[in-house]
């Protein structure tokens, strides 16, 4: 992001998920992801999708929905100390590009792990928990909310 | 995938095909469900959550018709003090030339009389020839002179502390600090007294502020005990919240100290101005290593100020080796404090506000005269009657509008080293005939 350009972002995470070539680079992690999963013996291929939907859903609720602030020190004196990073993203606009991209890449990712587990009960169980745990605090409806105050500080 | 199909089973298309035909019927339309929310999404518009308002556009106009403008610059009567200001031509050392006349002077902050000293003055202009005038660059981009960490080394020194930090602005030192550290959602405590630039730094932090009764550390006990409940009502968000206490050492608008070892006996921070006593520019902050250097990033005004002017650095530098080489110009300086501020007792209708030893003491009027403008006049008077009479005075100045707590109109009297005796005792006497003939 801006490389060799001083930028001129007060919160720079806003902005990073909409630089070039995040997106590509988003999809390669997740493949690699699910290569190396496969690449472990014991692993059926459906548990080896099952794995990968888990984990990536996982890393993405950590990642956008439960760290806040900023890793860096911003000169606004901190006004995004309380948001996660998925409602800094864009200073909070929806139905954004990057927005987007974010909210149907886990879905993608579930029709796949769906079609591949062959439509399993127990699968289906664990992938839709956990596809749901990414969803549901995408939607407008849940920006800045805090079920029972759950990460509220 | 059909390449990893060594797992032990076969993994044939056919297969997977047959596998989709007999998917569960919940299944299939929760994937329906979701496909068909994707292709809504994909379609729906950006927008700003916030964007809503609650006026209909008719009370919008009104809000609109109502608005008067405010003229760019109010009209301002002849006689407004910022319009009459006396001038000084030369330097404001012991001897300060007002309006052409020339008078004792009282009414700077030359304390220990370094302004006007040759050893300062001859440093000053070494360094002046050494590195020129200004450094025309920040602290980070090229104007980190050696005498910028010279200084910071002997100030370190000079307060026993680990490290010091310069900033070449004074008032931007302590303003800059705050910020630095308190943030949007933490706790700062505050004096009611602290002077001016505390306040543009609290202003600047975001923070919550906690006025307490000026000096009243019971009062400051009970806002922290009521933290304390509130904390243990809301103990996550205590744990994020970072907590200061701001005070003056020696407060600038009243002339008493702060009763430093009844509030705590650590301090993490202490700034202190260098356009006083070291006669220099700009202010330092100092303290343990890991608390100063993070103002090395995070101060605005260091990161975003052209560094001090390295004469002024050397000046700095000299005056601290003149207070150093004789500590005794501080008992000097105190006895001649206690002397006018003995001298200055018991003027009817005038209180000396501040401690004795404190070198910078307020005259406030024991009633008010009716309004602020008033007494303001009032003062006005005294100091003109001691202006013709040889001796400088001046007001106490604030922006009346920005204070939070404006403290009452005063007469500043400043007491330097270089005041003899003869002259504190001249002052107190003239300025108690002033009061005597402006207030009675």
């Amino acid at each position: 992001m801006n490389v060799g350009v001083a930028h001129s972002e007060v919160n720079p995470n806003t902005r990073v998920m909409s630089s070039r070539g995040i997106w590509l680079a988003y999809v390669i992690s997740v493949a690699v992801l699910h290569v190396v999963l496969l690449s472990i013996p014991f692993f059926s291929i459906p548990v080896v999708w099952t794995l990968t939907n888990v984990i990536h859903n996982l890393v993405m609720y950590l990642l956008l929905h439960t760290v806040k602030g900023t890793p860096f020190e911003t000169p606004d004196q901190g006004k995004d100390r309380l948001l996660t990073h998925w409602e800094q993203i864009d200073y909070g606009m929806q139905c954004t590009s990057s927005r987007k991209f974010l909210s149907i890449s886990p879905v993608v990712l579930y029709l796949l792990t769906s079609f591949y587990t062959k439509y399993d009960p127990a699968h289906f169980m664990i992938n839709t928990a956990s596809l749901l745990s990414v969803l549901l605090p995408k939607l407008p409806q849940f920006h800045g909310v805090r079920v029972f105050g759950i990460n509220k500080y | 995938m059909a390449a990893a199909a060594s797992v032990g089973q076969q993994w044939v298309l056919v297969e997977m095909v047959q596998a989709f035909y007999e998917a569960p019927a919940y299944h299939l339309i929760l994937e329906g469900i979701l496909i068909l929310w994707i292709i809504r999404l994909i379609f729906s518009k950006t927008y700003k959550l916030q964007e809503r308002s609650d006026l209909t556009p008719k009370e919008k106009e009104e809000l609109i018709e109502e608005w008067q403008p405010e003229p760019l610059v109010p009209p301002v009567s002849k006689d407004h003090p910022a319009l009459n200001y006396n001038i000084v031509s030369g330097p404001p050392t012991h001897k300060i030339i007002v309006n052409g006349k020339e008078c004792i002077n009282f009414a700077s902050f030359n304390f220990l009389g370094l302004l006007d000293n040759e050893k300062v003055k001859s440093a000053a202009q070494a360094s002046l020839k050494k590195y020129g005038v200004g450094t025309c660059g920040p602290r980070g981009f090229y104007g980190t002179f050696d005498v910028h960490l010279e200084l910071e080394d002997r100030l370190a020194k000079f307060m026993r502390t680990e490290e010091a930090i310069i900033y070449s602005y004074g008032f931007a030192t302590i303003a800059s600090a705050i910020p630095a550290y308190s943030k949007r959602g933490d706790i700062v405590f505050v004096d009611e007294a602290a002077c001016f630039a505390i306040q543009k730094g609290l202003q600047a932090s975001r923070s919550n502020i906690k006025l307490f009764k000026h000096n009243d550390m019971t009062d400051l006990e009970r806002l922290l005990k009521e933290q304390e409940t509130e904390d243990q009502k809301n103990p996550r968000k205590a744990r994020v919240t970072r907590r200061f206490i701001v005070v003056e050492g020696l407060y600038m608008n009243t002339g008493d100290i702060c009763p430093l070892p009844e509030l705590i006996d650590d301090i993490d921070l202490i700034s202190a101005n260098m356009e006083n006593s070291l006669a220099s520019i700009g202010g330092f902050c100092c303290g343990r290593s890991f608390i100063i250097d993070h103002q090395r990033l995070s101060g605005q005004g260091y990161c975003f100020s052209a560094s001090l002017p390295p004469l002024l650095a050397a000046a700095a530098i000299e005056a601290l080796n003149i207070m150093e080489d004789n500590p005794d110009i501080f008992h000097t300086l105190r006895a001649k404090c206690e002397r006018i501020h003995r001298a200055l007792q018991g003027i009817s209708g005038l209180n000396v506000v501040g401690e004795s030893f404190s070198p910078a003491l307020h005259l406030r009027l024991e009633d008010s005269y009716g309004s602020r403008e008033n007494d303001v006049k009032l003062l006005k008077k005294i100091v003109d009657y001691c202006i013709n009479r040889g001796i400088a005075l001046t007001q106490a100045r604030y922006l009346d509008k920005e204070e939070k707590y404006l403290p009452s109109p005063s007469i500043r009297v400043v007491v330097t080293v270089e005041q003899t005796e003869e002259e504190l005792d001249r002052a107190a006497s003239l300025i108690k005939e002033a009061a005597q003939s402006v207030l009675n």
